[in-house]
């Protein structure tokens, strides 16, 4: 059977199957609320363990176990979810995924072993490194609520500079919620309304 | 009608199938099957179709003790899809 089909319906086939097939391999938002809430969590409970005196005792171990099972749970979910749905591979989606582990493997590596020579600076580095990789991922899958939240982030990142130091920490717990728990939240909104 | 869109392009399957590959560096067959919803051998002889003309590339290996074919696109195929689109937009507004 030969098939006639127009020009029009030639480049709205292109455009309709290209849509789709970006729609079925878009993230979702689930990792960033992840990381979100343990940025969170993690910044408030130093906080706290300060105000009581226990910093020394549990931070250190607290702040490994909670961003050692962020990690463990990302590897986890993303070899299912690759291994189960059969994603097609992306250039973008390649780059984004090795840049997330050089990008966490640099922060722990800089938090755990060298925190002390960035002095006071520590917290504005880490909110606006957070930043620039938030808003890499909000540019590179096109998602505003991301772009906006990284750059919020990063102008909380400059803003820290002119805060007392011993408030950084709720600065950058502030930022996880501002520029990944509720940016996530969206993307799952997003991603439910696109399959409806 | 239209003599100057290429052929192998020029039909509803091949044409969804190329374009899901422009889009991805390489997809599985099961992911080309659930995205265009046509039946798995109708989609066999198209591939084989633009791998006979040079523009997809299919490899076959094994995914947890099962055939898994893989297939992308060739330079070949980006070139004549480039083409491809270039010829429509003409028929679509010739004046351009």
């Amino acid at each position: 059977m030969k098939e006639e089909i127009t020009p029009e319906q030639s480049l709205l086939l292109i455009a309709r199957t290209i849509e789709e097939t970006k729609t079925r391999f878009k993230e979702n938002g689930h990792i960033m609320i992840l990381w979100g809430t343990l940025t969170f969590i993690v910044f408030v409970s130093q906080y706290i363990f300060v105000q009581i005196g226990w910093y020394k005792l549990f931070d250190i171990a607290w702040t490994n176990i909670l961003f050692l099972f962020g990690g463990i749970y990302t590897l986890l979910y993303t070899w299912k979810k690759l291994k189960n749905k059969n994603i097609p591979k992306t250039i973008i989606g390649r780059i984004m995924t090795i840049m997330s582990w050089v990008f966490g493997i640099n922060l722990m590596i800089i938090g755990i072993f060298f925190g002390h020579r960035f002095g006071v600076a520590l917290g504005p580095l880490f909110l606006i490194l957070f930043a620039l990789f938030i808003i890499m991922i909000g540019v590179s899958i096109k998602f505003k609520p991301i772009t906006i939240g990284g750059a919020i982030m990063n102008l909380m990142g400059f803003a820290a500079f002119y805060i007392d130091p011993q408030y950084h920490g709720l600065l950058l717990a502030a930022g996880g919620v501002v520029a990944m728990v509720i940016p996530g939240i969206l993307l799952n909104k997003a991603k439910r309304k696109e399959n409806v | 009608m239209f003599n100057d869109l290429n052929p192998i392009l020029h039909s509803q399957l091949r044409l969804s199938i190329v374009s899901i590959l422009m889009t991805v560096e390489e997809a599985e067959f099961t992911f080309i099957k659930e995205t265009t919803g046509a039946a798995a051998g109708n989609i066999s002889i198209q591939i084989k179709k633009l791998q006979d003309a040079g523009y997809v590339k299919v490899e076959k290996t094994f995914k947890n003790n099962y055939p898994n074919t893989t297939v992308s696109i060739t330079d070949k195929g980006i070139k004549a899809f480039e083409n491809y689109v270039n010829n429509l937009k003409k028929y679509i507004n010739p004046k351009k």
